[in-house]
């Protein structure tokens, strides 16, 4: 059955958009970004608060912690590499260092903007932005997500990195609280731990039942939070299933492979499988296409993880 | 007027005193910069800003962002001659665990509006500050320094043009415009003269002073914003390491390690300039 599916940049920006009109402190920074990060009717609705910048990223992430400063809640769209390489430096020391209520939301994330290169591919964002203390990281997996996700970062007073995607992509979850810095199992298993997170969702879940089909009863864990990562439920399911295999559309170091695996070295002793892009320039061409390329689409994961494990 | 800028005069020979203070506990320190734009932060801290130490984070206050942050000696003593901390804690810099870093950090010391020292950052946040300031409606101002030296810096071109784009008048910037940099002259390193003709191209309000001339400062800062809708910069002509005739316009002193003697003579030197400018 086709699940229903809701385009994830107007999810967000319409999120963002609804709670903003409760709070006024919600303003919005944008590189010439606003429109494609769906604050069309935030633009409209409050104009004051919509500070256009023209495509000036590390001067916008600088301003957006000026205007945190003053007790504004700065929202700061783009496309991924944009917000996150582009002015890394300002993140850190402006955003981090500063400890600044300031939201950077790359969109179109991983390999999502699929035939515009690599330029636009944005393999490593967890990986950097995780170096920097004291920044919570998210990468909602549903539409439903999105909002629960937007609305807890929105409340939190701490700096906040949250990656989405372009494509469209399937209702998965009810709508429920987001709780910030936890998994949740949505498939039980004893054979196996997967961990997903990001836009990859829909076919993990569709993995676990091919896995299935084939005798392999995996316990899927939903991560919507990168960092602060849910050691504790990640530690009592692969102490269960002895077996790790993350996937997340990131290179396969540094980000959710890469914690894991830091958390298993460390504490489990469990083999970890990374499922993800391999470290270099990707490929171009269609979305869909690339996926299935690089294995992540269901049935590339459901291999990689009979294979990792048998 | 005349006995304000004699007052000021006394204090800013007394914050010079408390940089030397600060290089006797370090060891070491930025001299010439902090020295440079000492007069400036001076005039800045007690005669312009509105602002109330004792309250640091008083809602209405007007803000003010070191951007060249490694000049943070200049900060730190006005801020402490302001009354903001205790002498005493000078006497910590470059110690294990000082408040008093060598570029300063804003969750350590009261009074410190943002944590600078990577160049090209102050500008962009103040831009930023001033914006949230005005959408509140608030009459606070926003003053940042920046070091020629610091003026390259693609992020402060992005901040110039915004500042102007959104007509952020309640801006001021100083550029501490002392010729020098770590490997030597601006024009030289980077050449960004007319340094006056870039900023009014870019829409800025622009005025040209001396930056060590406390009479000067304090004329310019009467009357602000300069224009209305637009955001203002003044560019200060100043001297490196100003007011210690042995290091007063040289290169070597950006950064300063001192003998003993040079230390000792420095500290004779600035008391004695405390005791000419008392009032």
């Amino acid at each position: 059955m086709e699940l229903q599916k809701a385009d994830p940049r107007k999810t967000f920006g319409a999120a963002v958009t609804e709670i903003a009109r409760q709070n006024k402190d919600i303003v919005i920074v944008s590189a010439d970004s606003g429109g494609s990060s769906g604050f069309g009717d935030f633009k409209k609705e409050f104009p004051q608060r919509y500070f256009e910048f023209g495509i000036a990223e590390q001067g916008a992430v600088g301003m957006a912690c000026g205007l945190a400063a003053t007790g504004k809640i700065p929202v700061f769209c783009a496309i991924a590499p944009f917000v996150t390489l582009r002015p890394f430096e300002m993140f850190r020391n402006d955003i981090g260092y500063m400890r600044q209520n300031v939201k950077i939301v790359g969109r179109n994330g991983g390999i999502s903007y699929s035939d515009l290169g690599s330029t636009h591919h944005s393999l490593e964002d967890f990986a950097i932005i995780r170096m920097i203390p004291g920044i919570q990281i998210f990468a909602p997996q549903d539409p439903n997500e999105i909002k629960s996700a937007v609305k807890a970062m929105l409340e939190s007073p701490e700096p906040a990195y949250m990656r989405i995607g372009n494509d469209p992509i399937p209702f998965l979850f009810d709508e429920s609280p987001f709780e910030i810095g936890k998994g949740r199992i949505v498939r039980s298993g004893k054979d196996v731990t997967i961990i997903m997170t990001g836009s990859l969702a829909a076919s993990v879940i569709k993995a676990g039942e091919l896995l299935a089909q084939r005798g392999i009863e995996a316990e899927i864990i939903s991560m919507p939070t990168i960092c602060p990562i849910d050691a504790d439920l990640i530690k009592k399911s692969a102490l269960k299933t002895k077996r790790i295999i993350t996937v997340e559309e990131h290179y396969i170091i540094g980000g959710l492979g890469g914690i894991v695996s830091e958390l298993s070295a460390e504490f489990l002793n469990v083999p970890v499988k990374r499922l993800g892009i391999p470290h270099t320039y990707a490929v171009s061409g269609p979305y869909q296409e690339l996926l299935s390329y690089y294995k992540l689409d269901a049935e590339g994961i459901a291999d990689s993880a009979e294979a990792a494990i048998r | 007027m005349a006995a304000d800028i004699k007052k000021l005069e006394s204090i800013a020979a007394n914050c010079r005193r408390k940089v030397v203070r600060m290089v006797r506990s370090g060891g070491s320190g930025h001299l010439g910069g902090a020295l440079s734009c000492l007069d400036i932060l001076t005039v800045l801290f007690f005669h312009t800003l509105n602002h109330q130490p004792s309250n640091p984070k008083y809602p209405d206050r007007d803000r003010f962002i070191l951007s060249a942050g490694h000049k943070c000696m200049a900060l730190y003593s006005v801020l402490c001659q302001a009354g903001y901390f205790e002498e005493e804690r000078l006497d910590t810099y470059g110690k294990l665990g000082t408040a008093l870093p060598g570029h300063p950090n804003m969750r350590k010391l009261p009074g410190i509006e943002a944590n600078t020292g990577a160049l090209g950052h102050g500008l962009s946040i103040a831009a930023g500050m001033a914006l949230g300031l005005r959408l509140d409606g608030k009459a606070s101002r926003v003053f940042t320094v920046l070091g020629d030296g610091e003026l390259p810096e693609g992020s402060n071109w992005e901040a110039i043009a915004a500042a102007a784009h959104h007509k952020i008048d309640n801006l001021i910037a100083f550029i501490d415009d002392n010729g020098l940099q770590i490997s030597g002259k601006t024009t030289e390193i980077m050449n960004l003269e007319p340094i006056s003709d870039r900023f009014k191209s870019f829409g800025w309000a622009v005025k040209d002073i001396d930056g060590n001339n406390i009479k000067e400062i304090v004329g310019v800062l009467e009357n602000l914003p300069f224009e209305k809708g637009k955001p203002s910069v003044i560019i200060a002509r100043t001297v490196k390491a100003k007011g210690l005739s042995f290091a007063e316009g040289k290169l070597s002193y950006h950064y300063w390690k001192p003998s003993k003697e040079e230390l000792e003579q420095a500290e004779r030197e600035l008391d004695e300039a405390i005791k000419a400018k008392a009032v």
